[in-house]
């Protein structure tokens, strides 16, 4: 099978500092990967290196066999969902927050209907009357929750999570694994909560840059 | 009929005049008197030159050196746009030249050889000045222009980049801050044009009438510098701003700070 993923001997190096130093793994379709470590560990940064935020000084990033490069870059963000901690949501109403991607001429074709959005809210634990509320008037964890229901309507392949649970209680967080522990969805997240791990397939440890498999976990 | 000569006696007269607001601001602690002593040498002096120069240029009359005159205006412009809008002059000084150049030369040309039609097209009488007003406004929306855009992108990096992982392309995710940067930029000129002869009457015209000309025809030649003016600023900001792109922004779509003033 192709891994969805794959990062070759990865280094980063932004202003004189190692973000992340000879790093190699691989993500399979359908895979739980999760990714901990302390902050600063560079774990944000690996998510960030894959979207072309961050090129790679050394080494090279494949998505789907496909080098991470300036002519690729486009059809990875088409195909990944990036959510981070403190999602910028873009716009004035959630409505319009939910919507934005769809101006884009890489979604116009796939604008989700009334019915669809609130289906995906009420699955989010999130009530209708929130599509009219304005971003500034809602909480952070509705935000992230937000931010997940944008990413979910784009249908992407890759999910990439920034500790994009943070905010949630129990109960939404319960939701939200729920969602993203469907057989058809990848997911590569960064996480310090370890409800998360229960749903994984493979953890990796982050440590100044270096990544390790924990073996417990493994590859089912 | 001609103009009245001012005399040296009385120029020095008119310097007085600025003795008032100077101690004003001198009673009032601003502490700007140097600043103003410094201005007032600087402007005697850059248009006594200019004064020298331009007299040489209308007994010449030659086109090379007016075209050679009014490159240099463009090349200062360009220095001064980009100081002023704090992007290093390395990286952005051929793209501003050319977008201006092109600009400039553009609304110049098309009211020279289509509009006023002199006997001579590369008189200096005609060009110099025209050109010289035409830069001078379009150089202000420029600097108004890239300064908004690259502060309003810095400012919205995090929102930008989400446009971009949202499935935007380059142009997509950065058309609100271009769109904010235009409208800033040439908001200044639109306002002027809808006020002008009601709040103050517009200098061109002004000068113009001093020097003899009929009230309609002053009318006329500010109505065609405010066209030529609004023409090329507005070329002249789309241009710069869309040059100025492939620079600033890398393969990968993202803001490369080295370009940007600290």
């Amino acid at each position: 099978m192709t891994p969805i993923i794959r990062f070759d001997n990865v280094t980063l190096s932004r202003q004189q500092k190692t973000l992340l130093s000879g790093v190699s793994f691989e993500v399979y379709p359908g895979q739980k990967v999760l990714i901990r470590g302390q902050s600063g560990a560079g774990k944000s940064s690996l998510l960030k290196t894959l979207m072309g935020m961050y090129p790679p000084s050394e080494g090279s990033v494949y998505f789907n066999e496909q080098i991470l490069s300036r002519h690729s870059v486009h059809h990875i963000r088409n195909c990944t969902a990036y959510i981070g901690q403190e999602p910028v949501l873009a716009a004035d109403t959630v409505r319009e927050a939910l919507l934005l991607p769809f101006q884009f001429k890489a979604h116009s074709h796939n604008c989700p209907t009334e019915a669809q959005l609130l289906i995906l809210l009420r699955r989010l634990h999130l009530s209708a009357d929130i599509l009219d509320r304005h971003v500034a008037k809602i909480s952070g964890g509705e935000k992230q929750r937000i931010a997940l229901a944008r990413g979910l309507l784009l249908h992407k392949t890759l999910y990439l999570l920034d500790e994009a649970t943070s905010a949630l209680d129990t109960a939404s967080k319960q939701a939200v694994f729920d969602i993203f522990c469907a057989p058809q969805i990848t997911l590569l997240a960064v996480t310090h909560d370890a409800d998360w791990f229960q749903y994984s397939t493979t953890i990796f440890e982050m440590n100044a840059g270096r990544l390790t498999e924990i073996p417990q976990y493994g590859n089912p | 009929m001609e103009t009245l000569d001012i005399d040296w006696q009385h120029m020095l007269l008119l310097y007085g005049l600025c003795l008032l607001p100077w101690t004003l601001l001198w009673l009032l602690g601003t502490q700007l008197s140097r600043d103003i002593g410094m201005a007032v040498v600087r402007m005697t002096l850059q248009l006594s030159l200019v004064g020298i120069y331009l007299k040489t240029l209308f007994e010449l009359n030659d086109p090379w050196l007016n075209s050679a005159w009014i490159f240099i205006m463009l090349v200062v412009a360009d220095f001064n746009i980009l100081r002023r809008s704090r992007l290093k002059i390395r990286y952005f000084v051929f793209a501003t030249l050319t977008a201006m150049g092109f600009s400039i030369l553009l609304s110049t040309a098309y009211l020279v050889l289509l509009v006023i039609k002199p006997a001579q097209v590369y008189d200096a009488r005609y060009i110099v000045p025209l050109a010289g007003m035409i830069l001078g406004n379009c150089m202000q929306g420029n600097v108004i222009a890239l300064e908004r855009f690259f502060s309003t992108v810095r400012k919205n990096q995090d929102e930008y980049l989400t446009f971009l992982m949202l499935g935007a392309t380059r142009w997509e995710a950065l058309r609100p801050y271009f769109r904010q940067a235009i409208k800033a930029a040439i908001n200044p000129t639109i306002a002027n044009m809808a006020t002008m002869g009601l709040v103050s009457l517009p200098g061109m015209m002004t000068g113009q009438i001093l020097g003899g000309s009929e009230p309609w025809i002053a009318v006329k030649y500010q109505l065609a510098i405010m066209i030529c003016i609004f023409t090329s600023s507005t070329l002249a900001m789309i241009a710069n701003l869309a040059l100025s792109l492939r620079i600033a922004f890398d393969d990968f779509d993202i803001l490369n700070e080295q370009v940007l003033q600290q």
